[in-house]
């Protein structure tokens, strides 16, 4: 049986509790929230707290700042890891799983000018193994999940295929670490997605989803039922969050997620 | 295990959960980008009728990668028609497998008749249950399939297929489609063509070397002996440049590969139907396949439907699980159908006390329950069989069907969807991971219900 969430942005309302019932009517089982920097994720802890003794559902949070645990400039990582362990701290707080972030977003593309990164490949893999340990036993002491998501070449030039997440958080060596895969990025990455998640499925710990052209599921052209599939086959029970930009009618486009899912999952 | 068989029981004795879980493990890891090979060790290419299978089971999975299969297959068509028994992967090497590319040739020996030029492949063929597959999978999702165009891309090259087998191998002139390799009918060492093999001269022993034994036990897969057949066929079939008018030393009316035929042709009606075509040409050729079938193969004596061999006209006197396929065929008179029935429960067969089908008379002195088609419980034929039962529709045979069906699953579990297993024991042989193992016990966990 999916658990299906849906990232709070895209869910109308003013505050959770009504998003929550947009979201509980469509046919969600839980909210994504999103993780703000300069604690701001942490700030929100009454308003979290409100939320789930009014039965909200927030099994995940995703990182939405602008610099990462991976950034190039010393400060701006220091800075990430603490956002990070204050996020992995308030989603235990308030019962939920785990936080999700990249590596990098938006600093550096092998594919876009200059091409040649400022820092060399071991020097990255030193700076994400550093991080993923750091981050790891904050996970680890909190009893919740740190999630590494791949993105594509685009918007990330460091981890962009489950493979590679796997061989980092092997060799950072913390249980706590686990993949967040996400079916767009993984369109663009990998060869066959649904192999890609049999190969890593032991250390797939949350999904994300949305179509080949980022908007929700079922507006695009992937092969919904076989990457579904793999997620059944390796017995994945993690939840599945749509983290997508939105075509058509908004609201329409949200309620057409979980009917669309589930259809496809068979 | 017989004590649960004959009381009836539909305990499978699995999860239903794990096993279909397990089955699409199997499907997505034998999944090759384009088609699925059946095994990741013994069959590293694209085999027609493993295809055709796997399509009916991956529908279940993805739809489009069931589209997919029978598209990439279908890719490698002979211009005259001719869907090839294997359609090599370029990527790999081409000692992986024997007959490997090297010896067949086509794009050389069979470039005249329209062998294409950018794939190789085998040019022999195997039987023809493409359209079948192709609906079933069309109806697993009408609506992906319009949006890509599935059946209007697939309904010519399938007819195409249909009468290539009507037009070149009709060797006998009585409406029949023969067979010229033991490889055809897909059931390669069965006894049913021990006699027939016997006038072959064996290739020379150092003219080739099989690969298939460094993958499986030797005891479970052809004898040298009937290898060295298999090698001569074949050449000589190449060294004709794939020309069926030639001589054949091997020719045979198999009652397996025309029952299937047959059920391909009514779904190929139904195809050239969903697309505006006319089904009339396919619905004539069904009934004339039918009508040779009952007159040319029926063997009342034995109660079942046996090959007949055209070197000397007359019917071989073997009982094999392809002469219970024409279960499967739409139609049948029930006469033919009730006799069979008592042929699969008696003790030839032993249905409902022996694991699934056994791919050759029980009491037949050639019958080994170990080795390969010479006995050995298959999924697909099993498949097959419960498909006719079911449609039969009499409380008997639903009975027997769906105690067939729990048969299947429970094998295909205990086996780890191994490619065929021991008719007394279930102990599976051969390899494991077996792709139309897995595709077809997920459709019969899919529970559909299809009308033939």
């Amino acid at each position: 049986m999916l658990k299906l969430a849906c990232q709070e942005q895209l869910l109308p309302g003013d505050t959770l509790q009504a998003k929550w019932d947009f979201a509980q009517a469509a046919g969600y089982d839980g909210i994504e929230l999103r993780g703000k920097g300069d604690l701001h994720f942490r700030d929100r802890l009454p308003e979290l707290r409100r939320a789930l003794a009014d039965g909200v559902v927030m099994p995940t949070v995703c990182v939405d700042m602008l610099h990462f645990f991976g950034a190039f400039d010393a400060e701006q990582r220091r800075d990430a890891i603490e956002q990070m362990k204050s996020q992995l701290s308030v989603i235990a707080e308030i019962g939920g799983l785990g936080a999700q972030t990249p590596a990098s977003y938006g600093m550096f593309s092998r594919r876009l000018p200059p091409f040649e990164p400022p820092r060399s490949e071991a020097e990255d893999r030193e700076v994400l193994l550093a991080g993923l340990a750091e981050l790891g036993e904050h996970a680890r002491a909190e009893g919740v999940s740190l999630f590494l998501e791949p993105l594509n070449r685009y918007e990330d030039h460091m981890v962009n295929r489950l493979e590679q997440a796997v061989d980092l958080i092997r060799e950072a060596g913390s249980d706590a670490v686990r993949i967040g895969i996400d079916s767009y990025h993984m369109n663009i990455e990998e060869a066959d997605p649904a192999a890609a998640i049999l190969a890593a499925a032991p250390w797939i710990g949350h999904a994300q989803v949305s179509d080949s052209n980022r908007f929700q599921p079922g507006a695009g052209h992937l092969d919904w039922p076989a990457w579904l599939g793999a997620l059944d086959a390796v017995g994945y029970s993690g939840w599945l969050a749509a983290e997508c930009r939105l075509t058509g009618d908004p609201r329409d486009a949200v309620r057409s997620v979980p009917g669309f899912l589930r259809r496809a999952a068979g | 295990m017989t004590t649960l068989l004959q009381s009836g029981a539909r305990d499978t004795g699995c999860d239903h959960g794990r096993l279909r879980a397990a089955a699409a493990s199997v499907l997505l890891g034998n999944w090759n980008g384009t088609g699925t090979v059946p095994s990741r060790s013994l069959y590293p290419h694209q085999w027609s009728w493993d295809s055709a299978f796997v399509a009916i089971g991956l529908r279940h999975l993805s739809p489009r990668r069931a589209q997919q299969e029978l598209e990439w297959l279908l890719g490698a068509q002979w211009a005259d028609g001719r869907i090839p028994h294997i359609v090599f992967n370029p990527a790999v090497p081409a000692g992986a497998y024997f007959p490997g590319p090297d010896f067949w040739r086509s794009s050389a020996a069979g470039g005249h008749r329209g062998a294409p030029a950018f794939a190789e492949t085998s040019g022999i063929v195997q039987p023809p249950v493409h359209a079948l597959a192709a609906w079933l999978v069309h109806r697993a999702d009408p609506h992906e399939s319009v949006r890509r165009g599935f059946l209007p891309r697939l309904a010519p090259k399938l007819d195409a297929w249909h009468r290539y087998l009507a037009g070149h191998r009709d060797l006998g002139g009585h409406g029949l489609a023969a067979i010229i390799h033991p490889w055809e009918p897909g059931l390669d060492n069965s006894p049913c063509w021990d006699a027939p093999l016997a006038r072959v001269t064996p290739a020379a022993e150092d003219s080739y070397r099989r690969v298939d034994l460094d993958h499986s036990v030797a005891a479970d897969r052809p004898t040298d002996l009937d290898y060295a057949r298999y090698v001569r066929l074949a050449r000589d079939y190449r060294d004709s440049g794939y020309d069926d008018a030639a001589p054949h030393a091997f020719r045979v009316e198999d009652p397996g590969f025309n029952s299937l035929l047959i059920a391909a042709e009514y779904a190929l009606a139904d195809i050239l139907r969903a697309v505006g075509g006319d089904p009339a040409p396919a619905l004539e050729r069904a009934e004339r396949l039918t009508a040779a079938l009952t007159t040319r193969l029926w063997d009342a004596g034995r109660g079942i439907f046996a090959p007949r061999d055209l070197g000397s006209d007359r019917l071989l006197p073997v009982a094999g699980v392809n002469g219970l396929l024409p279960l499967a065929v739409p139609g049948l008179p029930s006469a033919f159908t009730d006799a069979l029935v008592t042929t699969a429960t008696g003790e030839r067969f032993g249905l409902g006390r022996t694991h699934m089908v056994p791919s050759y008379d029980l009491t037949g002195a050639a019958f080994d329950a170990n080795r390969y088609w010479r006995g050995p419980s298959w999924f697909n034929t099993a498949w097959l069989v419960h498909r006719g039962l079911q449609a039969a529709g009499t409380p008997v045979t639903r009975r027997l069907a769906d105690d067939l069906r729990a048969g299947v699953l429970r094998d295909a579990w205990r086996s780890g969807f191994a490619e065929y297993v021991n008719p007394h024991t279930g102990a599976g042989r051969g390899i494991k991971d077996f792709s139309w193992t897995a595709a077809l016990a997920l459709d019969l966990l899919a529970g559909q219900q299809e009308d033939l």
